[in-house]
Order: structure tokens, then C-alpha cells, then sequence
């Protein structure tokens, strides 16, 4: 029996992407403007963190038409203050589309890790036209590539290469053409630059728009997050498909010695338990083993239960002064919290919780909740009523921390994950799944959030009651000695009166009744 | 007696006044003590009707929000009251509800509806235990009186009630000062509709048969159960005369025994007063018993109606509960208008009318008429 092999052929990363644009937020003119602009960011934002420097990043989105097409073409400028690049790094940084396969674990920013290549790619799908970029290290020349990228070969192409002189500070400014929608996306980015600048309290975010508005989102502080380690995977972090590409590059002559030199927290004692379960001797060579044992392998370690738990170092939390922070910078709420949850795991995978919840000043009810959600310091827009989040925040009864209605007070509630698998749920990456592990932090943070917040409203309420009560007794025994006066001729003196009412309204034995509520007297 | 109401409004209202200035100085928290007209202070008797005993009392302290508001709502309205009074004005509630909407009362006074300062006016008279009228809150008149009965009221004139108008003298909010003077007639027949009660009229049956005629439009007002009560005192029989229906029969009991409402006034009741019709054996076995096919079915309001009536004090007589129970039982109602479907000839109507009156007057309160 013979069957014909279907004819398969290889296609390039960049050729991957371009077959399957919509799966990487580039879907309709809309959603690209807002993943473009959201693409070159990020990577900027790395850029400048990688360089330890408050991030200052500058984008300008201008509106050209295409005189040949007719289409909506933009034209994106974006700078910062990164780690810049040199002349040859350049063409390989942007020209080339990276499937990652990372062998190391580090928490990083970029939604789908390929960064702006993606943006640049699909202005060149879309326009046709080249993209520029000039950079240059610290202390530098500055050079500028004129370049494009060869899709079927996934390589650069460098158009034209200048020599712009020296730089003291490092720099990258990326210039590309795209067609897009800014009109219907508008608001998406604004909110999107807003909520980075809460999650990004330190860095400086100016956005001049198609239509000349001028957004600028000053930081307030200089502190930023300790940078992330890099660290070796957790054991129970990795899955079949990782285990055999780590088996292969090992450099390591025994099994045991792979198990040791591969992951995070495997001593000799752990290595040999494990290989014991999988039924594998030690001193096997890892490159040389068949599918059989690496199946072994992986199942051994899926069941031994004794791996130390993963390291936490390599995750970057906001912190809850820098969380608080952002929030009242953009926000300036009467009465900010942030809660940073003890480091916790899930299936392998070490992630920290924040929460915050912020109330008055700038916010206002909406009639709709809200939460704003970030994953690794990058905003969530999309389908927050499907987030682990939206589903805890939905379950906890707010009524017992002094809240009526989420929809109906200004009140607004803040979750950040770091980890270094995020678990979205979906390839749109724009919510978080319901993991039993997350969302028991969730609720954990936004509950010790909640109980300050409670105790803050009760303070300011009942300061609030005695005011009015202390107004509101002025005021009928103003009334009342008024219309004695009235009747008799004589009107009493009300104010030792009203200085005895008001020291035990004070000293809390008068009850803090409603004013003006309904007598019941007929 | 008018000017010594009067004052005796006034010297209570300035007492209570100074009481409270006085507490005040001291910096002591105000305090006013009446007795509530909640039932514990309410009792019934059937042969008076509804009386307000005070055994128990509260009190409106000034040292709480919620009783502050009534202290000085009770201030206000006694000092607008005396106002009024001394200037010979007068007020309706509704006036007085308007009294408290005023730009700087915004917050504390101004009510939300016209509920609140009624019942302040009620705890106003629960305060002086005096009527409402005596501090110059009086209602829109409702009730008319036709007949041979001289009077002289506050305007000073003499009337003659068949003789100002169609509908007779209309009976004044504050009756009180009403006097006398000559009484011709018979007994007065009270009549809860305003057409039978016209028709009576326009077919002379007050000069001929020499009966008055009150006509209470509805249930009968404050002020034409105090006139009504005032004939009594002077001696006039008086009938109650209704249509049978759930509703009739509290409007029958109201006239006879005061409500709760207005338990704590003095003088509402006639407990000497009859009722007389329309009754069920009328229309099962009386007068109307040919004519049920214009009876009318009760509505649900009606019924519910009924099911209340079997708790109301006022009606657990035998004869009440009796009435009531053909209700429920046949769920029909019969109305004054009746006479018009066994007649529609004017001549038949007035001899059904008069016989009518004249069995029943006999019966009830053993008066004779048609004698012509």
C-alpha cells in the first residue's frame, strides 16, 4: 500500500507571519494601527530599560494618502533612548523575523516576542514601501539603513546604509509606512499609552497624533523596577517539544549531568531520584536518546513531586510604591492600594500577583467596572470580561468593604501578573485563563486592597455624617429659636446647646443618625 | 367662645414654645410629651364610638437628627398657625404643605411630599389636643345641608338651609360656631350620593315630608360629621343613608363612630345617628327584592374590601358583620341609583322615594312621615 505524501514545503518565519497576520493582532486596519504602534513601544520600552535609564519614548503617527492606491497610508516615527544599535547589528535586529526558542527563562515585555519586526513587516506587506531606522550606541557612530525585509528568505535587505556622525547618548529611531485606521483606533491607543504610563510610572510617553493632538504622559519618578534575572528553566516548566530541543543542544555527557546543568534547582541527589523513576541510567549521552526515553524522561519528571520550588529572582514585579505611584499619576484618586501577593506557582511556572484598587479624584463611575489588567508591564485591552480577574473581581461581595456598586462609584481596580509564561487563554493574548493558582491570588490581592479601601470610606463617610449632622443641628435649632422668637418674643441662645451635642457627636455617643430622613409621627 | 379658643390656643402654643427656649438656654436637649393616637391610646365603644384615652405618651427630643426635624417642623407650623389665627387667615393642608416648600428650608424642612406635613399636622393636634381647626388648618368644604333649619354662622348672617341655593347651606370647614336658631324639620337623612340626594330635593320631598337632607358627597368630611353631630346634640334624629356596598358601610360607621384617624378629636362621632339603608334584606327580601337584576358585581377592590371590613373595630357589631358577610358571600353591590332602574318616570320615582324613606324612618328611628 502506498499513499501519496502530501507535498510540503518549507516556509520561511517572516513567510509565517505573513500567511498568518491576524493571529499576531494584524487582523483589519484597526487593530494593526493599535498593534503597530503598541509593537515599537515595547520594544522601546525594553530598549530602555535594558540600558537601566528611564525609558523617554516618542512616537509620531502622521496621515499621508497614497496617491497610487488610495489607501490610508501612515507614516509611524518612533524614538527612544535605548541601548541603541551599531552599524552592523541593525539589518539583523530588524531585518529577520525571530521564532523564538528560547533556552533560557527570563520574564520579558514583548506580547508575542518578536517585537517590532512585526509592525515593520507588515508595513512592508501593506505599502510596498522600505522602513528606516537610525541608531547608534553610547558614544557611537549614528548609522542609518534604509532596508527591507525578503520574505520567502527571511533575511534583510539593506537598501541604503549612512554614516550620520557621533552620538554621546545611545538612540534608535525607527521611521515606517503602513495602512492603517487611526480614527476607529484612536481611543484604543490612547487608552493604551495611559495604561502604560500607570504600569510605567518612570517613563516619559509623548504621542503626536494624525490630527496634531499632542499626548503627553510626563513620568513621575526616576525609580524603576529591578531588572529580571535570567535563570534556567524549573523542570516542571518545560514541555515534550522543549525537553528534546534541550536534550539535543546539551553540552553535557551523561544524563545526569544534563539534568544538573539544564534546570534551575536539580542537585545530584534530585537527578539520580528522577532518572531512577524514569527507569534510565545516568551516564547516558542526552543527545543520543530515542523518542522512547525521552518520553520516559518527561514523564518521570511530570510525576516526581519533590523538585524545589521555581526560582522567583527571574520575575520582575512593579512593586507596590511604583503601582501606587503610576496610579495616582494618572489617576490622582483620594485613596490609592497596592498589594503585592507572595511569588506562587503554576504548573512550573513562578508568577507574582499585584492588585491595586484606587478611588475618587479623576475616576469616575462609568456604569461599567472598571479593571484595568496588565501582564508583564504591558496593558490588556481586549475582552477583559473573559480575564481570571473580571471573574474574581464579579464574585467578591464589595458590599463588605463599603461598596455599593462597582459600575456606580468611582472606583477603579488594578491586576498585574509577572511571570515568565503568562497563561493567556487564547492566541489573541489579551486575557488571562482561569487558573485556580492566579485567580486564588487575585482575589487574595484584591481583597487585602478592598480592606483598606473599606476603612478609608468609613473613615471618610463618617467624618463626612458628623458634618452634616453638626450642619444639619445648626440648622434646625436655628429654625427652632427663629420661630421661638417668633411665638414668645425672646429667642434662646442655641450655642451651649450646640457645643454639648457636638462633643458627644464627636466622642461617638450620639449615634451618627441620616439627616433628614422621614419622621414617623402621625 | 370663639375669642376664648382663641386665646387658649395661643397660651398653649407660647407655653410649649417658652418650654422649649427654656431647655434650650439651659443647653439641655428640648423635649416635647403628647400622647400618640396609636392603639394602645384608642378605645371603642359602641355606644360612643372611638375615644382617645392617653395612657401612654412620647417624645420628640431635640438631640437626634430625625427628631430635630420634627421639633422644628412642630415650631414652625405652631408660629405659622398663630400667625394665620391672629390675622383671621386660614390654611388647608395643602397650603400647608406649600408653607414648608421654601428656598431656605432646602434640606431640612422642604418635604419630599405632601405625606409629611400632614402627619406633623395630626401630631400638631396630638401636641395642643386640640383639633387642627383651632389653630386655623381647616379643609376644603365638602357636605351640604337642605332643609327647614335656621342657623347663624361665623359670617354673622341668618340662613335659612332651603332657601341659599339648589344644593342648600354648605356646611363651613370650622362648623363649630354654628348656632341654632330654628329647627324644622323631622330628622335629617344623610346621604353619601350627590344625585339621589338632588333628586330627593328637586322632588320637594324635604317640604313635603318636613326631613332634612345632608348630602356627604363620599365619605363624610370632619366638618359635616361635627354638623351632623351638633343636630344630634340639639335633638334631630339623624339617617344614614347609603349604597350597600363594602365602602358604604365604613362611610355609615365613620358618621356613627369617628374613625381612628380622627380619634384623638372630640365630637366627630353621632352615636345617636341610624343607619338605615341601603340594606341587604332590602334587596333579598325588602323593598328591592324584584329589582336584584340591577344589582351591580363587586370589583376586586371591592372585595378586598370586605375582607378588610371583618377586622375593622368600628364594625365587629353583629349587624356590621352580617352586612358585610353577604359581600363575600354574593359579591354584589347595590347603589342609590337602583330607584332609577324600577323607575324611570319622575312621578313613580318621588312615591318610591317616599316610601322608601317612609318604612324605613319608621323602622329605625320610629318617625312617621307622609302624613299628607
Amino acid at each position: 500500500m502506498s499513499v501519496l505524501e502530501p507535498k510540503l514545503s518549507e516556509i520561511s518565519a517572516a513567510d509565517f507571519f505573513y500567511r498568518n497576520r491576524s493571529l499576531a493582532g494584524f487582523d483589519n486596519p484597526v487593530r494593526a494601527t493599535y498593534t503597530v504602534i503598541r509593537e515599537l513601544v515595547e520594544n522601546s520600552l525594553d530598549a530602555a530599560e535594558e540600558r537601566n535609564v528611564p525609558p523617554k519614548i516618542m512616537i509620531s503617527l502622521s496621515f499621508l494618502r497614497d496617491r497610487k492606491t488610495g489607501g490610508n497610508l501612515y507614516r509611524i516615527i518612533v524614538r527612544d533612548n535605548g541601548v541603541g544599535l551599531g552599524s552592523e547589528e541593525i539589518p539583523k535586529a530588524f531585518g529577520r523575523v525571530f521564532v523564538s526558542s528560547k533556552y533560557r527563562l527570563i520574564q520579558s515585555r514583548g506580547t508575542f516576542g518578536l517585537g517590532g519586526t512585526m509592525a515593520l513587516l507588515y508595513g512592508q506587506i501593506t505599502t510596498h514601501r522600505p522602513f528606516r531606522v537610525i541608531s547608534a550606541r553610547a558614544r557611537s557612530t549614528i548609522t542609518e539603513v534604509m532596508m527591507k525585509i525578503d520574505i520567502k528568505k527571511n533575511e534583510p535587505v539593506v537598501l541604503e546604509k549612512k554614516n550620520l556622525g557621533t552620538a554621546n547618548n545611545p538612540f534608535t529611531v525607527v521611521e515606517s509606512y503602513f495602512e492603517g485606521d487611526y480614527g476607529k483606533a484612536r481611543r484604543k491607543i490612547v487608552d493604551y499609552l495611559r495604561q502604560t504610563a500607570i504600569v510605567t510610572p518612570y517613563a516619559d510617553i509623548i504621542f503626536l497624533d494624525p490630527d496634531g493632538v499632542l499626548y503627553f504622559f510626563p513620568r513621575s519618578t526616576d525609580e524603576m523596577p529591578p531588572r529580571p534575572k535570567e535563570a534556567l528553566y524549573h523542570p516542571k516548566g518545560v514541555d515534550l517539544e522543549l525537553l528534546h530541543r534541550l536534550l539535543q543542544r546539551s553540552r553535557a555527557n551523561t544524563l545526569k549531568g544534563f539534568l544538573k546543568t539544564n534546570f534551575q534547582r536539580v542537585g545530584d541527589k534530585t537527578a539520580a531520584e528522577v532518572l531512577k523513576l524514569a527507569r534510565l541510567p545516568e551516564n547516558l549521552n542526552p543527545r543520543k536518546l530515542g523518542d522512547e526515553e525521552i518520553r520516559a524522561l518527561y514523564y518521570a519528571i511530570r510525576s516526581y513531586d519533590r523538585f524545589i520550588a521555581p526560582d522567583y529572582t527571574v520575575l520582575s514585579p512593579l512593586s507596590e510604591r511604583l503601582f501606587e505611584e503610576g496610579i495616582k499619576k494618572e489617576l490622582q484618586p483620594d485613596f490609592v492600594r497596592a498589594v503585592q501577593r507572595p511569588p506562587s506557582v503554576y504548573g512550573g511556572h513562578p508568577f507574582i500577583v499585584e492588585t491595586a484598587i484606587a478611588y475618587g479624584g479623576r475616576i469616575r463611575p462609568t456604569g461599567e467596572i472598571q479593571l484595568y489588567r496588565f501582564a508583564n508591564r504591558i496593558p490588556l485591552l481586549y475582552d477583559a470580561a473573559s480575564d481570571v480577574s473580571y471573574h474574581v473581581v464579579k464574585n467578591i461581595n464589595w458590599s463588605l468593604y463599603g461598596i455599593k456598586s462597582l459600575e456606580e462609584e468611582p472606583i477603579a481596580l488594578f491586576f498585574h501578573i509577572a511571570s515568565t509564561k503568562i497563561p493567556f487563554k487564547t492566541v489573541g493574548k489579551e486575557f488571562i485563563a482561569n487558573v485556580p493558582e492566579v485567580a486564588h491570588e487575585v482575589e487574595a490581592g484584591f481583597r487585602a486592597c478592598a480592606r483598606e479601601l473599606k476603612l478609608y470610606l468609613s473613615k471618610v463617610r463618617r467624618r463626612a455624617l458628623i458634618a452634616k449632622k453638626a450642619f444639619l443641628f445648626r440648622k434646625f435649632y436655628e429654625i427652632i429659636a427663629e420661630n421661638i422668637a417668633e411665638l414668645t418674643g425672646s429667642r434662646p441662645s442655641v450655642e451651649i446647646l450646640l457645643e454639648r451635642a457636638f462633643k458627644d457627636v464627636m466622642s461617638g455617643d450620639v449615634d451618627v443618625d441620616e439627616g433628614g430622613s422621614e419622621e414617623k409621627d402621625s | 367662645m370663639s375669642m376664648l379658643m382663641k386665646e387658649e390656643v395661643k397660651k398653649r402654643i407660647v407655653e410649649l414654645a417658652k418650654k422649649v427656649g427654656e431647655d434650650i438656654e439651659k443647653g439641655d436637649f428640648p423635649k416635647i410629651l403628647y400622647p400618640p393616637n396609636s392603639k394602645t391610646n384608642i378605645r371603642f365603644l359602641e355606644e360612643r364610638g372611638y375615644i382617645f384615652n392617653p395612657q401612654n405618651f412620647s417624645k420628640i427630643i431635640g438631640d437626634r437628627v430625625k427628631s430635630l426635624r420634627t421639633l422644628a417642623g412642630v415650631l414652625y407650623g405652631f408660629s405659622r398657625s398663630l400667625d394665620h389665627l391672629e390675622n383671621g387667615l386660614t390654611m388647608t393642608k395643602r397650603d400647608f404643605y406649600y408653607m414648608h416648600k421654601i428656598e431656605k428650608f432646602k434640606g431640612t424642612l422642604f418635604p419630599r411630599e405632601q405625606r409629611e406635613t400632614d402627619a406633623r399636622i395630626v401630631l400638631m393636634e396630638l401636641i395642643l389636643s386640640m383639633p387642627r381647626e383651632a389653630f386655623s388648618i381647616t379643609s376644603d368644604p365638602r357636605g351640604w345641608i337642605y332643609g327647614d333649619i335656621e342657623l347663624v354662622d361665623r359670617s354673622g348672617r341668618r340662613i335659612r338651609a332651603d332657601q341659599v341655593g339648589e344644593m342648600g347651606y354648605s356646611v363651613p370647614p370650622r362648623p363649630e360656631n354654628i348656632e341654632f336658631k330654628r329647627i324644622g324639620v323631622k330628622a335629617v337623612i344623610a346621604v353619601e350620593k350627590v344625585g339621589p340626594a338632588k333628586n330627593m330635593i328637586e322632588l320637594n320631598i324635604p317640604e313635603d315630608e318636613r326631613i332634612g337632607i345632608a348630602i356627604l358627597q363620599g365619605q363624610a368630611s370632619r366638618s359635616m360629621r361635627r354638623f351632623l353631630r351638633m343636630l344630634s346634640d340639639e335633638g334631630v334624629p339623624i339617617a344614614i343613608l347609603t349604597d350597600l356596598s363594602p365602602w358604604s358601610l365604613r362611610i355609615a360607621a365613620t358618621v356613627i363612630y369617628n374613625s381612628i384617624n380622627s380619634a384623638h378629636i372630640d365630637g366627630l362621632a353621632v352615636p345617636d345617628a341610624k343607619f338605615i339603608g341601603i340594606m341587604t334584606e332590602d334587596v333579598d327580601v325588602g323593598f328591592f327584592k324584584d329589582y336584584r337584576f340591577a344589582l351591580e358585581p363587586l370589583t376586586p377592590m371591592d372585595y378586598k374590601a370586605a375582607e378588610d371590613n371583618r377586622f375593622l373595630p368600628n364594625l365587629q357589631g353583629e349587624i356590621w358583620q352580617r352586612e358585610n358577610e353577604w359581600f363575600l358571600k354574593n359579591k354584589l353591590k347595590a347603589e342609590l341609583e337602583i330607584f332609577k332602574a324600577m323607575s324611570p318616570s319622575a312621578k313613580e320615582l318621588r312615591e318610591l322615594y317616599v316610601e322608601y324613606l317612609r318604612i324605613k324612618l319608621d323602622e329605625h328611628l320610629g318617625i312617621g312621615i307622609h302624613s299628607s
